[in-house]
């Protein structure tokens, strides 16, 4: 019983969009979550991992298992030093964006998961935290 | 490395394309490429894409499946998306996918059931 519970991941390649999925997969599932909830939180990461590499080439993703009023969950941190997002309004309406995506990321993943939040200062960088309990 | 993955088989006048359980942006786009010369080389007039075993999809791999099937339907061919799980199809439907005009199966038995079905020639719904 000596899994740590917490860690973090450098985006730096395309490739590393998988890595921080398995390792996600990996942690959401030692938590006990559903198939489908792990399904969820595992594609939620990806759409946020991509948007780090698509619009800001690296940065980092964290993870840490979280512990309040005897509910678990897992919380995923994904920052980095792009461009930012100069309207996270925006940014959060279904189809707007301003890459070559769907524009389905950020409020799709926040649909997949129970808790988001954005902070993003223009020409300093964006982090996105999100978080999924066990129910 | 990844691309070694996907399996493209000919049976009969059908493909059958597997899609690794995850695949990496490079792969998915590899596969597109993949379909598309399949479908130039050899005489289908369709192909089954078998994701069975795809753990993720995300908004970027619908993407490129939907593109897919819209350009091996300007090429006369018609796709059958097989065997997607049912935890999959949750995510993608909450987070706002969809696939465009593929003919969807449970598995990649009855794929080829719609296929083998379908008068030749006749447009994708």
């Amino acid at each position: 019983m000596n899994k740590s519970h917490q860690g973090e991941l450098l985006i730096t390649s395309e490739n590393d969009i998988v890595v921080a999925r398995k390792i996600v997969r990996d942690a959401a599932t030692s938590l006990g979550f559903s198939l489908t909830d792990v399904t969820r939180i595992v594609t939620a990461a990806s759409e946020l991992t991509r948007n780090i590499y698509h619009y800001a080439r690296s940065g980092v993703v964290r993870w840490r298992f979280l512990n309040q009023d005897s509910t678990v969950g897992l919380e995923l941190v994904f920052e980095d030093s792009g461009p930012g997002i100069s309207d996270v309004e925006q940014a959060m309406q279904p189809g707007y964006t301003t890459g070559k995506g769907l524009g389905m990321g950020l409020p799709g993943s926040k649909r997949l998961m129970d808790e988001m939040k954005i902070e993003s200062v223009v020409g300093k960088g964006t982090t996105v935290t999100v978080r999924k309990w066990r129910g | 490395m990844a691309t070694e993955n996907i399996s493209v088989i000919k049976l009969r006048d059908l493909l059958l394309v597997t899609v690794p359980p995850d695949p990496d942006d490079d792969t998915i786009s590899a596969l597109q490429e993949q379909v598309l010369q399949a479908m130039t080389r050899q005489e289908v007039r369709g192909l089954v894409l078998d994701i069975s075993t795809v753990q993720t999809l995300d908004s970027f791999f619908a993407r490129v499946v939907s593109e897919t099937v819209q350009m091996v339907a300007l090429m006369g061919g018609r796709t059958v998306l097989a065997g997607m799980r049912a935890n999959v199809a949750v995510t993608a439907t909450q987070l706002g996918l969809t696939v465009g005009n593929a003919i969807t199966a449970l598995d990649v038995d009855r794929a080829f059931d719609l296929l083998n079905a379908a008068p030749a020639g006749e447009p994708q719904p």
